[in-house]
């Protein structure tokens, strides 16, 4: 004996917690995610040039954060960010100029996007580096 | 690693699913639960492991994921002739649709370890152990592996996907040159799967207002038609911050695409025609 179907609504499959985490879509929610660390970076920024015109105890005290290993490591993060939402950001212009979209040329830009922000990222604490005097 | 072309299966997998809770964002009635464990065939040498999403709409419960053990060498290569194995040999009542069993009707297409794809053309041998089945992600589920792809189909109607003339009625066949017809080349194979849809991000979450990459593939096979004459009609239809531009360059649609057609390239082309229509 069958019953009638309940009259409950029908289940949603699951999206996001079964799909296979791609290159695509990993680069894709890279993107935004970097965006968004890079508006939170940009208010970092302000805060920083108010406290230099405030006075120097204000700046004083932001750069303690600034130079403390915290506030490295959030400096680090940023430039990565930067790098990667810039290079995404290329990508994505010449997408929207239409070229770039063989599967075998989203693949060699993704990889090329990842590659050149973490070189970008390194390059930039290298040459920050020599030029902080403590290359050869 | 680089990928060449949609039906290739990479060889390392990093994450099989993104780090989120398995009931992120999920109402009550979706939640899914732990099934049955069906048993091993005795006899059997060649074992692996199914776990196949599950729902029944007479039972009341929520949807489950049961457990089959598969004997490999008592059944066909692909997920299809697994899924017809199983309904054969051990249980019945699990339901999917099938047909044409070659990649040209579009009605298996289901969530296979993770990525969209035929069942029927899809090799038992390029799966994880235990391989998952699941729907076609972001669906409401009629039963078992078979969704409700009433919504898609409404979204289709409304690009209008048939000739639109406004001259005369022709007295013969309306003829194309060779270089118009190569125009549709890579838009009319399309077989409306919708493992492009179900796999693009930007319509999980807009999917109500976003048309998604079949729809829109289907919208450019006939902006592009030398025969069709509502170019104009069809590019008001579709200039929406939804409709249209919710593609974000995702292209998890070009990835998953069975037919390997290149929907990520269609969109572009689509988004670029309402303004250079204005220059």
């Amino acid at each position: 004996m069958t019953r009638a179907p309940s009259d409950r609504q029908r289940p949603l499959s699951p999206n996001i917690q079964i799909y296979r985490p791609q290159l695509t879509s990993v680069l894709s929610i890279g993107n935004r995610i970097t965006g968004i660390a890079l508006s939170a970076y940009a208010v970092a920024l302000v805060i920083w040039l108010v406290a230099a015109a405030a006075g120097p105890d204000a700046y004083a005290a932001v750069d303690a954060f600034i130079g403390s290993w915290v506030g490295r490591i959030v400096l680090f993060g940023g430039t990565f960010c930067l790098f990667f939402h810039f290079c995404g950001g290329i990508r994505h212009l010449v997408w929207d100029a239409g070229y770039g979209f063989s599967l075998r040329a989203i693949y060699a830009s993704g990889w090329a996007v990842v590659a050149a922000s973490i070189a970008l990222t390194a390059l930039t604490y290298v040459v920050g580096a020599i030029l902080a005097g403590y290359g050869p | 690693m680089i990928i060449r072309s949609s039906d290739e299966v990479p060889r390392t997998t990093v994450l099989k699913r993104f780090p989120v809770p398995r009931n992120f964002g999920v109402d009550a009635a979706s939640r899914i639960n732990r099934g049955r464990t069906w048993p091993a065939p005795r006899g059997a040498t060649r074992i692996k492991r199914f776990d196949v999403y599950r729902y029944d709409p007479e039972s009341g419960q929520n949807p489950r994921i049961d457990t089959y053990q598969v004997d490999l060498d008592d059944c066909g290569p692909m997920v299809l002739d697994v899924l017809i194995w199983i309904k054969n040999t051990v249980d019945p009542s699990l339901t999917f649709r099938r047909s044409c069993r070659e990649g040209v009707c579009g009605s298996c297409a289901m969530n296979i370890d993770g990525t969209n794809w035929l069942a029927c053309t899809k090799f038992n041998a390029d799966l994880a152990t235990p391989a998952t089945i699941y729907p076609l992600a972001n669906m409401r589920i009629i039963k078992d592996l078979v969704p409700d792809l009433t919504h898609l189909f409404a979204q289709h109607r409304l690009v209008e996907p048939w000739l639109r003339s406004k001259s005369p009625e022709p007295e013969r066949e309306r003829l194309q040159s060779p270089q118009e017809r190569a125009q549709l080349d890579g838009l009319y194979e399309c077989i409306l799967c919708f493992c492009c849809t179900s796999g693009c991000p930007s319509h999980w979450w807009n999917g109500d207002r976003f048309l998604g990459p079949a729809v829109l593939l289907q919208a450019t096979r006939w902006l592009v038609d030398s025969r069709d004459e509502a170019t104009g009609e069809r590019l008001d239809d579709l200039e929406d911050p939804f409709r249209l531009y919710r593609c974000h360059t995702i292209l998890n649609c070009t990835r998953t695409c069975p037919k390997g057609l290149n929907r990520g390239k269609a969109i572009a082309d689509v988004k670029k025609m309402p303004i250079e229509r204005r220059s």
